[in-house]
C-alpha cells in the first residue's frame, strides 16, 4: 500500500467534507430508493445489478460489466493506475422477491426492507463516482467498484470469493461497505462454520417426533466443551419442524453457527458435531444430516496496521466514534486471498433484516465523508 | 379503421420507449421549452418526501428535465408542507395563489392555480399518493410532447399484468371508469373511449392548452379536460403513455360514489352546453348513499356541487403576468 502518510491539506479539508457533501444528499437518498425497491434475494440479484451497471455507465465508468456469478463491476481509472483499490457492497438482501419492497422517505429516516443491509451500501457505491467528480477528487489509483452477489446465508459470499479468486487486477486494498452501523470498523475475520442439521423420522418405522430427536441433539451440542481462550462459541440460530400440533413431526431443522478465533477450534467442534450426528442417526428409523452453508477463515489485520490506524484517524477527524468489535465474516474472503481489507458502516439504523428496517438520514453524509476521506488517504491524498 | 383505432395505434406509448434521458434533454434544449412539475397535496406526509427526493435528484440534478418542482397544498394538517420543503420542493399554499379569486377546496383548484403560479411551457401533474413513484411517471408523460409537436395533452395509464396466461386479456381503468365514464363516453364522445384510463391523475399538458380550458375544482377535472380539449382540438391532440404499475391507496366504494356524482355533473353540464341533453338546473345536487346503524338503514346525503373555475386566460391578472393579449 502506498500513500498512508496523512496529507495535511487533505486532513484539513476533512472536517468540512460533510458540509461539502450536503448537495448530494438527495442524490444518495434517491439511489437508496431506486436500488432498494428492486428485489434482490440471494441468487436473484440480476435486476438490481442491471441497475447498478446502468448507473456505472451513466457515470462514465470503464469496463462496466458483470462476471460469471453476476457481480456488477465498474472502474474509475486512476491518473497513474499502478494500484487498484476495491470498494464493494453486497447487493443481495434477505427478502423474497414477492415481499413488498416499497420504500418510504421520512424527514429523519428512510425505511424499507433491506435498506440497512445493504441497499444503502450499494447506493453509496453508485453515488460515489458522481460525488468524486463534482468535488474534483481524482485518485491516482484505479478505483474498482463492485456490487457483489450471493453473499448472504447459503450464498456464502460466493460473489466476492469468485471475483477475488479469478481477477487479474492488482488489488492492493479493499473496503467493504455496509449500511449500518456508522462507526463499524471491522478488519478481522473469525473462523466460523454455519450449517443446518436436519432430522428425519421414517413414519413407517417409528412414530417418534423429529422434534424429540432435535431436542436430544441440542442437549448434546450443549455438552461440547468450548475453549474460552479462543472465544469459541456455538450459536443456535433458528429451528423449524413439523406440520401440525396433532401429529409427531416427521422433520425438524436447526440452523447454527460455530465461531472462534482459530480455524483449529472450529474444526474440532465440527468433528464433535459429526460424532453426535452419527450416534443419533444410528437406528434405521431416524436420519440426521448436516449441511454446511457457510465457512469463514480466521485472520485479518492487526489493530496497529496502518490501514486500521488511518481509518481511526479519519473517523476521529469527522467526529465518528469507532464502535467496539473488529470482527466480521465479510472480511474472510479477503483474508483467504491475503488482501488487506476493512468493513465500514454508513449510518445508524434499526430493525435490520425485518420489514420495518430503517436507516437515519442525518448521519449519512458523515458516513460518506469517512469513505471519501479514507479513499483519498489510501491513495496518497491527491486532490485536483 | 376508425379514428380512435388509428389514434390508439399511433398515440399510445410505453415509458420504456423514452428511457434515453440524455436524448430527451437534448430535445428539450433544442425546442427551448421549460417544464414544471406540479404535485397537488392534501395530507400526504407519508409519500411526498420520496416523490420530491426522486424527482429532484433524477430529473433536476442528474438529468435536468424539470425546471421547477412545486407542491401546491390545499391546507394539509399533517407535515406534508414541512417534509416537501425539507427535501427541496417549492411549496405553495393554494389559498395564497390568486387570493382575489378566493379559495375552493379540491384537487382541481390546485391544478388550476398551478397555471398561474408555475413558469413552465409544459406542466406535468403527478398525484402525491403514489408509493412506487419513479422518474418514469414524469418523463413518460413529457416525452410525447417533446417529440411530437401536434400532441398537446398526454395521459397516463397503468397496464402491467402480474401474470399473463392468455393472449387476450381485459384492460382498462378502475371501477368508476368502467361503470360510469366509459359508458358515458361511449354514448356521447365515442372517440374518447380510446383513452384507456381517463381518470388517471398523472398528465402533462402544454400551457397554451391549460390556460384555455375551465377547471372543475373537484372530482370532475380529468373528465372535463378530456371533453373540452377533445371538443376544441380533436383526438389527435392527445397521447397516452403506459407507466406500468401504480401502487396507491384503495378507495372505498362510498368514496367512488361521490367521485361519480361529481363526474356526472361535469359531463351533464358539457352535454347541456352542446345541446346534447337536459336542463342542469332542474337536477338535484345531493348524492344519497346508505349505511346501517344498529340494524337500521339510514340515508347519508352529500351535497356535491361541481363548481368550475373559468379558463385562466379570462383572468386579467394572468394575461398581465404572462403578457397574453
Amino acid at each position: 500500500m502506498s500513500g498512508q502518510g496523512c496529507d495535511p491539506a487533505w486532513l484539513a479539508r476533512l472536517p468540512g467534507l460533510v458540509a461539502e457533501l450536503e448537495p448530494y444528499r438527495e442524490m444518495l437518498l434517491a439511489n437508496v430508493v431506486m436500488v432498494g425497491e428492486i428485489p434482490a434475494p440471494t441468487f436473484g440479484e440480476e435486476q438490481r445489478i442491471d441497475f447498478v451497471k446502468q448507473r456505472f455507465i451513466e457515470c462514465g465508468l470503464q469496463s462496466s460489466s458483470s462476471d460469471e456469478v453476476g457481480n456488477g463491476l465498474g472502474i474509475i481509472p486512476g491518473s497513474r493506475g499502478q494500484q487498484t483499490l476495491l470498494l464493494s457492497a453486497h447487493a443481495d438482501i434477505p427478502f423474497a422477491a414477492g415481499e413488498n419492497h416499497t420504500f418510504s422517505v421520512e424527514p429523519a429516516a428512510i425505511r424499507g426492507p433491506g435498506v440497512a443491509d445493504n441497499s444503502l451500501g450499494v447506493a453509496a457505491l453508485i453515488t460515489l463516482p458522481t460525488i468524486l467528480e463534482r468535488l474534483g477528487i481524482r485518485l491516482e489509483s484505479n478505483l474498482l467498484l463492485m456490487a457483489s452477489t450471493r453473499s448472504l446465508e447459503k450464498g456464502n459470499q460466493q460473489g466476492i470469493r469468485f471475483f477475488l479468486e479469478n481477477t487479474t487486477l492488482p488489488i492492493t486494498t479493499a473496503i467493504a461497505l455496509e449500511g449500518t452501523p456508522l462507526g463499524r470498523l471491522h478488519y478481522r475475520s473469525l473462523a466460523s462454520l454455519g450449517g443446518i442439521i436436519s432430522c428425519h423420522v421414517d413414519r413407517k418405522l417409528s412414530d417418534q417426533s423429529a422434534i424429540e430427536v432435535l431436542n436430544r441433539l441440542i442437549s448434546r451440542l450443549g455438552e461440547i466443551p468450548l475453549s474460552r481462550e479462543t472465544n469459541t462459541a456455538c450459536v443456535l440460530g433458528s429451528i423449524s419442524g413439523g406440520a401440525t400440533y396433532k401429529l409427531p413431526a416427521r422433520t425438524a431443522q436447526l440452523a447454527f453457527q460455530v465461531r472462534s478465533d482459530t480455524d483449529e477450534s472450529v474444526a474440532e467442534v465440527n468433528r464433535l458435531i459429526h460424532g453426535i450426528i452419527d450416534e443419533l442417526s444410528s437406528g434405521k428409523s431416524v436420519s440426521v444430516q448436516l449441511e454446511v452453508i457457510a465457512r469463514t477463515r480466521a485472520g485479518g489485520l492487526p489493530s496497529t496496521h496502518p490501514l486500521v490506524e488511518a481509518s481511526r484517524k479519519i473517523m476521529g477527524v469527522i467526529g465518528i466514534q469507532p464502535r467496539h468489535g473488529s470482527y466480521s465474516s465479510t472480511i474472510s474472503p479477503y483474508v483467504e486471498q491475503g488482501i488487506p481489507a476493512l468493513c465500514l458502516g454508513l449510518s445508524q439504523g434499526e430493525n435490520v433484516n425485518y420489514l420495518d428496517e430503517y436507516v437515519e438520514i442525518e448521519p449519512l453524509l458523515s458516513g460518506m465523508a469517512q469513505l471519501i476521506g479514507l479513499l483519498v488517504l489510501l491513495d496518497g491524498g491527491r486532490d485536483e | 379503421m376508425n379514428n380512435s383505432t388509428i389514434w390508439l395505434e399511433s398515440n399510445t406509448f410505453h415509458h420504456s420507449q423514452f428511457w434515453d434521458l440524455l436524448r430527451l434533454i437534448k430535445r428539450k434544449e433544442q425546442l427551448g421549452l421549460t417544464i414544471s412539475l406540479c404535485i397537488p397535496t392534501l395530507n400526504e406526509e407519508k409519500t411526498i418526501g420520496k416523490e420530491v427526493v426522486l424527482f429532484k435528484s433524477e430529473l433536476q440534478d442528474r438529468y435536468p428535465l424539470l425546471d421547477e418542482i412545486a407542491v401546491i397544498d390545499s391546507g394539509s394538517t399533517d407535515d406534508t408542507v414541512e417534509v416537501a420543503a425539507a427535501f427541496g420542493a417549492e411549496v405553495y399554499a393554494s389559498a395564497d395563489i390568486l387570493p382575489e379569486q378566493g379559495f375552493k377546496r379540491g384537487k382541481g383548484e390546485n391544478l388550476w392555480k398551478a397555471i398561474y403560479q408555475l413558469k413552465g411551457d409544459i406542466i406535468v401533474y403527478v398525484d402525491a399518493d403514489i408509493s412506487n413513484i419513479h422518474p418514469r411517471f414524469v418523463y413518460g408523460l413529457v416525452a410525447p410532447l417533446l417529440y411530437r409537436q401536434e400532441v398537446q395533452y398526454v395521459k397516463s395509464f397503468y397496464d402491467r399484468p402480474l401474470a399473463l396466461s392468455k393472449e387476450i386479456r381485459p384492460s382498462g381503468g378502475g371501477r368508476v371508469t368502467e361503470i360510469l365514464v366509459r359508458p358515458l363516453f361511449s354514448l356521447f364522445f365515442p372517440d374518447l373511449t380510446a383513452i384507456i384510463q381517463p381518470l388517471s391523475g398523472e398528465y402533462a399538458v402544454r400551457r397554451q392548452i391549460l390556460e384555455k380550458i375551465p377547471f372543475p375544482v373537484g372530482y370532475g377535472v380529468e373528465t372535463a379536460h378530456l371533453i373540452d380539449v377533445y371538443s376544441q382540438y380533436g383526438l389527435e391532440a392527445f397521447a397516452q403513455t403506459d407507466l406500468d404499475r401504480r401502487v396507491h391507496r384503495h378507495q372505498r366504494v362510498m368514496d367512488l360514489g361521490k367521485m361519480s356524482f361529481g363526474i356526472l355533473q361535469t359531463v351533464i353540464r358539457r352535454l347541456q352546453a352542446k345541446g346534447m341533453t337536459t336542463d342542469m338546473s332542474s337536477l338535484s345536487s345531493c348524492l344519497r348513499q346508505f349505511q346501517v346503524r344498529e340494524n337500521h338503514y339510514e340515508q347519508i346525503i352529500h351535497e356535491i356541487v361541481e363548481e368550475e373555475r373559468p379558463p385562466m386566460l379570462q383572468l386579467e391578472s394572468y394575461r398581465r403576468k404572462f403578457g397574453r393579449g
